[in-house]
């Protein structure tokens, strides 16, 4: 069954496209890894999927519903390139502060096993800015998962970590995909995107060269269209 | 959790911004008294003059420490796009409007009690102490309406990539109303003028529900991309 499904997206800034006719649907439970060069379109598709960003044309659904008449952002943790989390609040205040959003009724239990389950919980008490680029994603992550969405939409998670911060992120993801949830990504990274997705999206000047399932697509062929932009493959 | 209940979940998380960073409340603190200082070496006040001066000055203070503390204020929310974490939750956009235009609301008037008390001792014009539960509707109505359309436009303003400095261009030409009836109606009460200042402060009192209306219907746009 589909949870979202996006029919002829098209998004125009001025006069320039950045996305054009997307049609696309998500399974409820599914991967998908969009690739695509810089510029392709992804983090504006991204952002459309997520509610966050209305198209100039097209529509989007959720559940069968209008995303204005849908619960799309309560069921939806998205985490763009930057954190959105409050660099002056400590570890602890940030985690906190989404439970009381969500009307948690046991607050300090659920914050301190999220904050145990990601390794954070020596941290609790720290400043935000005093975190290094990969626990503070982490971090993100981890209040994102608290709050249990049904769909999570990743804009390059893996970019600014290191490997071993990189495969934290990695089976952290991995994990949430058990657990039923439908996941979006994108990413540059090519062996990482295909570890993960069901289905593997190619997103080239704002148009979608391909969305097919994981055992039908080649990551050669992933790799030769990156190299076909021009731009360095990873 | 209820509406207002999601607003002060906003508000506490504010508050304790300020806590944490001292980003806003404190630098608001520090160009009021900056200003009162500059007010007072440049206008020379005499007992004669000063109350004929001073809702003027205040009203300036106000503007100015105000603007500083509420773009502060957004941009803490746009760093990192922090905001994204009421977005994507069961909280409505009302509820955050309310809930960040009541800690703007909060910061506003306990900068304005430390700039009317440093006013009295630098201006030597303690009447001023004296008369303020005179002047307390006036100045509460004056900055409802100041907190009420600073947050909208400190959102609005800091999507931009020169937010801060856009801010006072788009907010006062707006704000007009609100600095025009808290200047006059505290000028009557200061200094004792025949005419209604309730109906100064009544105009305020419309203007503050107009703001409110109109910043509830449109903030949920604001939010969006």
């Amino acid at each position: 069954m589909n949870i979202i499904k996006l029919k002829g997206i098209s998004k125009h800034y001025h006069a320039k496209t950045a996305l054009n006719g997307i049609d696309m649907d998500i399974g409820a439970g599914a991967c998908i890894t969009v690739f695509g060069p810089n510029g392709a379109g992804k983090t504006t598709l991204l952002k459309i999927i997520s509610g966050i960003m209305a198209p100039t044309e097209g529509k989007a659904l959720y559940n069968s519903k209008a995303y204005s008449e849908s619960d799309i952002k309560k069921e939806t943790f998205y985490l763009g390139h930057k954190t959105s989390l409050y660099n002056a609040l400590t570890v602890m205040e940030n985690m906190d502060f989404v439970c009381r959003l969500f009307s948690f009724k046991h607050r300090e239990k659920s914050v301190e096993s999220t904050l145990r389950e990601h390794g954070l919980w020596e941290r609790r008490n720290d400043p935000v800015n005093d975190l290094s680029q990969g626990m503070k994603k982490r971090l993100a992550l981890a209040k994102g998962f608290i709050t249990d969405p049904k769909v999570v939409i990743l804009d390059e998670p893996f970019t600014g970590l290191d490997i071993r911060w990189r495969s934290s992120i990695l089976s952290k993801i991995k994990e949430i995909k058990r657990q039923g949830k439908s996941v979006i990504v994108s990413t540059h990274l090519v062996e990482e995107g295909c570890e993960l997705a069901d289905h593997v999206a190619f997103l080239r000047n704002g148009k979608l060269l391909f969305i097919n399932k994981r055992e039908e697509v080649d990551t050669k062929e992933i790799y030769r269209l990156f190299d076909s932009t021009g731009e360095a493959r990873i | 959790m209820s509406f207002i209940g999601n607003a002060m979940a906003i508000l506490r998380k504010d508050l304790l911004l300020e806590l944490r960073g001292r980003e806003s409340l404190s630098l608001m603190l520090f160009l009021s008294l900056l200003l009162l200082v500059i007010f007072n070496f440049a206008l020379n006040p005499d007992k004669d003059n000063v109350s004929s001066m001073a809702s003027g000055i205040l009203w300036v203070i106000f503007a100015f420490s105000g603007i500083l503390g509420m773009g502060r204020m957004s941009v803490a929310e746009r760093d990192e796009d922090a905001y994204l974490s009421v977005i994507f939750s069961p909280v409505s956009a009302e509820s955050f409007y309310l809930g960040k235009a009541l800690g703007n609301l909060l910061f506003l008037m306990i900068m304005e009690c430390f700039t009317l008390f440093f006013f009295a001792i630098l201006f030597d014009f303690e009447k001023i102490i004296g008369l303020l539960p005179q002047l307390l509707p006036a100045l509460f109505l004056g900055t409802l309406g100041f907190s009420l359309v600073g947050t909208l436009f400190s959102f609005l303003s800091t999507a931009s990539r020169y937010g801060e400095i856009l801010l006072p261009f788009l907010y006062l030409p707006v704000v007009v109303p609100v600095i025009l009836g808290g200047v006059t109606s505290m000028d009557m009460i200061l200094n004792e003028k025949s005419g209604d200042a309730g109906k100064w402060i009544q105009l305020l009192a419309v203007f503050d529900m107009l703001y409110l209306a109109i910043s509830l219907l449109v903030f949920r746009y604001l939010i969006e991309e």
